[in-house]
């Protein structure tokens, strides 16, 4: 479905990426993992173009996404989750799932009937619709990215680090909506993840980060035995 | 927005606009003399302006300091548009309008490359050829301006004397007001607010937020433009010496005393800024600095606005007093 192809990315001469290839089926959960500064996220805005990468291609479904503008790669049907729970502070809760909807132009009932559909995918969200989202927990927060990521429709969504400081409880309930999303809701998910125990335990593949290169990858069941990793990431 | 939301969740605040723009209808039965219905007539279109000058600043957060030279350029087309085309006023809005939209087209530009202090250094910029040009073209009058704009008229009825034009801005005024309440609670209002207060997000919600400062921009400088013309035809006589970057400035002041990004503080920001300076005028020659130090109170003391710090200081002694916990909780974001 998604097809990166050796990209590069740099700030300014500092290379991030090197030559980095990996794709997406539809219907799957991929992660990413890695350890900080591995460029998880800039892969993500990579793709996103929020960062601009040197080289490489990138297709989806058929169209060169490469040096297309953000907010079209949003009509086209990929979304980006950000990390630390990137929601808009100063807005109530239903405007900020409003904003998330901006790019399909969508009629005033169709966005109710949105909005109503990620009450009931996230039912605490639906009791604090008035407050402003600034004030929400830290959990309701991320529940709240991900809610707005949702209200465009996408076939593809990214979450970068959705259990960044979130209590283990908390944590378990996003993964489980995650994967609710994906099975449920047929979105093809991309999950960039430091918890690479919670990430291989519900992606089908993964792929293993290392200095702006991918260094491993495959099915995560075979990842979580291999020796490799379990002495790197999962402190085995 | 976040005001708005608190406006009506505490009923007792929501008095005060209709309060305010009622008081604004009968102020002229009270003011008798020409002098300072001359000046409510300027503080009303301060008032468009500054509504307008909230999408960029308040709402959006860029510092833009180029809105005298907008509001002038909406004088200067609708005056020359009179003057050397033989145009009814009311027609000249049309090339005001396509100015403004021209003018905000082209200053939303270079606010995508610029940001920060170098926008307004750049505004500045602009505001200043604007300013050189006026004075000194042959055409637009040079340093002496354009005398005799016609007034604008209906019928056979002119809006000639200073009561008549009152209640023609007046009018304006809650036309505007309706227009940027619309606007501020629309899509747009919210990706306004959105580009302030998180850009990234905003982006990857799949907003272009270059599309939404040029409309920002766009939408200032149609509401600057026509509270221009509105200017020169009430006035009946503009001169460049008008459209400093000293406007700019009192622009901006309206809006930071109202409180950035309040709706209704735009409107007493403008009366503020437009009568302080002429009540204080009887003190003699030391005015100016007394009124500049009366701004560094209002700035320093009411940081979010005069009505908005008042309202949370009254209540924080009410609370004391009746020993209720009840904090303001929109206030303290």
């Amino acid at each position: 479905m998604l097809y990166v192809n050796q990209i590069s990315t740099y700030y300014g001469n500092a290379c991030a990426l090197s030559g980095v290839s990996f794709e997406i089926k539809q219907g799957e959960i991929v992660s990413i993992i890695g350890a900080n500064g591995a460029g998880k996220s800039t892969l993500m805005k990579s793709i996103m173009q929020v960062v601009k990468p040197r080289t490489g291609t990138i297709r989806y479904k058929e169209k060169d996404i490469m040096h297309m503008s953000t907010h079209r790669i949003v009509g086209e049907g990929i979304v980006y989750v950000p990390e630390g729970r990137d929601i808009f502070a100063p807005m109530s809760v239903q405007d900020n799932l409003v904003m998330g909807a901006y790019s399909r132009r969508f009629s005033k009932n169709e966005l109710e009937e949105l909005c109503e559909e990620m009450y009931q995918l996230f039912p605490r969200l639906k009791e604090r619709r008035r407050q402003l989202a600034g004030t929400l927990s830290g959990g309701e927060q991320q529940m709240l990215a991900i809610a707005r990521g949702l209200m465009s429709r996408p076939e593809i969504i990214m979450f970068d680090e959705p259990s960044l400081g979130l209590a283990p409880i908390v944590v378990d309930e996003v993964f489980e909506r995650i994967q609710y999303i994906n099975k449920q809701l047929k979105i093809s998910v991309v999950l960039v993840e430091q918890n690479a125990f919670m990430a291989l335990s519900v992606s089908d593949r993964c792929y293993v980060m290392e200095n702006g290169k991918i260094t491993n990858s495959g099915k995560s069941q075979d990842l979580i035995q291999d020796d490799s990793i379990k002495a790197a990431y999962l402190g085995m | 927005m976040k005001e708005n939301k608190a406006n009506k969740k505490q009923t007792k605040i929501s008095w005060f606009p209709i309060a305010m723009l009622g008081v604004i209808g009968i102020l002229p039965v009270f003011m008798t003399s020409n002098y300072y219905q001359t000046v409510c007539c300027q503080a009303m279109l301060y008032a468009i302006v500054a509504l307008g000058l909230n999408f960029i600043v308040g709402l959006s957060g860029l510092m833009t300091l180029g809105t005298a030279a907008i509001y002038g350029m909406g004088a200067y087309t609708s005056a020359l548009a009179c003057t050397k085309f033989g145009l009814n006023p009311w027609l000249a809005l049309v090339p005001v309008l396509i100015m403004g939209w021209l003018i905000g087209q082209g200053l939303g530009y270079p606010s995508l490359r610029v940001q920060g202090v170098y926008l307004s250094l750049a505004t500045i910029g602009f505001n200043e050829i604007v300013r050189t040009l006026l004075t000194n073209l042959e055409w637009t009058g040079s340093g002496t301006g354009i005398r005799n704009i016609e007034p604008y008229r209906i019928g056979s009825f002119a809006f000639d004397t200073q009561v008549k034009s009152y209640y023609l801005i007046y009018i304006v005024l809650l036309i505007f007001i309706v227009i940027a309440w619309k606007i501020v609670h629309s899509r747009w209002g919210r990706a306004f607010i959105a580009v302030k207060d998180n850009p990234e997000a905003l982006q990857v919600c799949g907003i272009d937020i270059a599309h939404v400062k040029i409309t920002a921009f766009t939408l200032s400088s149609v509401f600057a433009v026509v509270a221009g013309a509105m200017y020169a035809h009430f006035n009946r006589y503009i001169t460049p010496a008008t459209y400093t970057t000293d406007l700019s400035i009192s622009f901006v002041v309206m809006l930071i005393i109202g409180g950035l990004g309040n709706f209704w503080g735009c409107i007493y920001g403008a009366y503020i800024v437009a009568f302080l300076p002429q009540l204080l005028r009887p003190i003699g020659l030391s005015y100016k600095l007394i009124y500049a130090l009366i701004m560094m109170c209002l700035v320093v003391f009411f940081p979010n606005g005069l009505l908005r710090d008042t309202k949370k200081y009254l209540m924080r002694r009410k609370a004391m007093k009746g020993g209720v916990a009840d904090e303001n909780r929109a206030g303290s974001n």
